[in-house]
C-alpha cells in the first residue's frame, strides 16, 4: 500500500472546502478562532473568492499573544488577515500524497492547503492523510 | 498611517476633501439652527475666517436636536431648519452637515446636506447607519463616549454594508466615569486603521454631560490645548461648534466655542497639521513597533 502513495493523488485524501475554516480578509480574528474551533482543525484558509490570501493557525495564534500588548477586545476587533501568514506552504491538486508527506515533514507542519492554479480546493493534514493509509 | 480621502459637496457647492495629506478641514457651526439671521451671521463669520487663511471648510448646525437632557431644552425648527442649510449653501458654497437622528429623515436630508452626521449616542444603531449610508452622501460618524475606538470598525462595516464607502470619524471624548470625559489620542490612529480618515470634535469634548442636573457643563478653557495635540496625533479634520454669544445659545452653551476665539484656534490647528505633515515628509512617517 505505501508504495502507492506516490501515484494516488493529493484530492483522494483531503478535505473538501466545506469542511474546514475558509474565511475572508475581512473576517474579524475573534470569528476565525470560533471557526477553528467549530471545526476542531488548527487552521483557518482566509481568501478572496477561491483564490488563498494566507493562512491563520494555532502557531499563528500562540505567536501573536506572546508578540502583542493590545487588549484582548481590540485584538478579536482586529481583521484576520492582519495576522495572517502570507504566502504558506501549499500543495497542488496534482502532487502525491506522498509529496504531501514529504512537504508536511520538510515544514514541520500539520495542516496542508491544496491548491489548484491559486485557487483552494482543499486542506490535507497529518490526521487525513494517517486515516486515509490506515483505511487503505 | 495613510487614510483614504473622502470628498464632501454635490452640485455647486466647494468640493471639500477630507483625508490623507489633504490641508485640515474646519467642521462648524452654531449647535442649533436658532434662526436664519442667526444662521447666515455665524456662517458670514466663519467664511471670512476660512477664507482669509485658506482653510476649506463644512457648516455644520442641527435642524432638531433629539439628544437634549431635558424635555424642555431647545429641541430645534424641525425639518424647517433643512431649508435654511440649502440657503446657506447657495449663498457661500459651502457643504453643510446636521445631525441624523431619525431614519424617517433620509429623504430631506439626503436632498439638501452634502455629508449626514450620526451622533455619538446613535453610533451603532443599525437602522441610523443604514438610513443614513443610503443617503448616498458621505457619513460623518462620531464615537459614542461609550465606545472603543477599535469597536467603531462594526459601525463602519455596517455603514459599508449598505453601500457607502465615504466615512469620517470622530472622537468627541470618552466617559471617564459619570459625567466627565476624557480624551485618548490612541483613538486616531486606531481609528485609522479603518482606512478612514478621522476628526477631532473638540467643542464636545470638554462637555461635562448632564453635570448640571438637567443640562450639560463644558470646560472651555481646554479647547486650544486638545485641538493642538489632536492636531499633532493626525487628525484630517477638526469640530468645533461656534457662537457669536455662547452663554445665550439655545443649545450646548456651556460648551460652544465663543467665535472670537475661532481664528486663533483654527490657526494653532492648521499650522500644528502642516508642520506635522513636513515633517513626516522629512523624517518618515511614524514606524515604532
Amino acid at each position: 500500500m505505501l508504495n502507492n502513495i506516490k501515484e494516488i493523488e493529493i484530492s483522494e485524501a483531503m478535505f473538501e472546502t466545506d469542511n474546514f475554516p475558509v474565511i475572508s480578509s475581512t473576517t474579524l480574528l475573534k470569528e476565525a478562532i470560533e471557526e477553528m474551533t467549530k471545526y476542531n482543525i488548527g487552521i483557518a484558509c482566509i481568501v478572496d473568492k477561491k483564490d488563498l490570501l494566507g493562512v491563520f493557525t494555532d502557531g499563528d495564534l500562540r505567536r501573536l499573544l506572546l508578540s502583542h500588548q493590545k487588549p484582548f477586545p481590540a485584538l478579536f476587533n482586529d481583521d484576520v488577515s492582519t495576522y495572517m501568514t502570507k504566502n504558506p506552504s501549499v500543495i497542488q491538486k496534482s502532487s502525491s500524497i506522498f509529496e504531501a508527506m514529504n512537504l508536511i515533514n520538510e515544514k514541520k507542519i500539520w495542516d496542508l492547503p491544496v491548491v489548484e492554479n491559486k485557487k483552494l480546493i482543499g486542506l490535507v493534514n497529518l490526521h487525513t492523510l494517517v486515516k486515509y493509509i490506515n483505511k487503505k | 498611517m495613510h487614510s483614504n480621502t473622502i470628498s464632501v459637496g454635490y452640485g455647486s457647492v466647494n468640493t471639500v476633501k477630507i483625508g490623507s495629506t489633504e490641508p485640515l478641514v474646519f467642521i462648524g457651526g452654531p449647535c442649533a439652527i436658532e434662526s436664519k439671521e442667526h444662521a447666515f451671521k455665524v456662517a458670514d463669520m466663519i467664511n471670512k475666517i476660512c477664507d482669509k487663511h485658506s482653510i476649506p471648510w463644512i457648516y455644520k448646525s442641527c435642524f432638531d436636536k433629539d439628544c437634549r437632557s431635558s424635555p424642555d431644552s431647545y429641541h430645534g425648527l424641525g425639518l424647517d431648519g433643512l431649508k435654511i442649510l440649502s440657503e446657506i449653501r447657495d449663498e457661500f458654497g459651502c457643504p453643510v452637515v446636521s445631525d441624523f437622528s431619525n431614519p424617517a429623515w433620509a429623504e430631506p436630508v439626503g436632498e439638501v446636506c452634502d455629508m449626514v452626521q450620526v451622533p455619538a449616542y446613535l453610533c451603532r444603531q443599525t437602522t441610523i447607519l443604514k438610513g443614513a449610508a443610503e443617503t448616498g452622501r458621505p457619513i460623518h460618524l462620531k464615537k459614542g463616549q461609550f465606545m472603543s475606538p477599535w469597536n467603531m470598525k462594526n459601525s463602519v462595516r455596517k455603514i459599508e454594508s449598505y453601500g457607502n464607502k465615504q466615512i469620517l470619524l470622530t472622537d468627541r471624548g470618552t466617559f471617564f466615569g459619570y459625567n466627565m470625559l476624557i480624551n485618548d489620542y490612541r483613538n486616531f490612529p486606531i481609528m485609522m486603521e479603518t482606512s478612514y480618515p478621522v476628526c477631532f470634535d473638540a467643542t464636545h469634548s470638554i462637555q461635562l454631560p448632564t453635570s448640571m442636573g438637567n443640562i450639560s457643563g463644558g470646560q472651555r478653557e481646554f479647547i486650544p490645548t486638545l485641538t493642538r495635540a489632536a492636531a499633532g496625533a493626525g487628525i484630517h479634520a477638526l469640530f468645533m461648534e461656534v457662537h457669536d454669544d455662547p452663554d445665550n445659545a439655545m443649545s450646548d452653551a456651556n460648551t460652544q466655542l465663543n467665535i472670537k476665539y475661532l481664528e486663533n484656534v483654527l490657526v494653532q490647528a492648521k499650522t500644528v497639521h502642516m508642520t506635522r505633515i513636513e515633517l513626516f515628509n522629512k523624517l518618515g512617517e511614524d514606524d515604532v513597533k
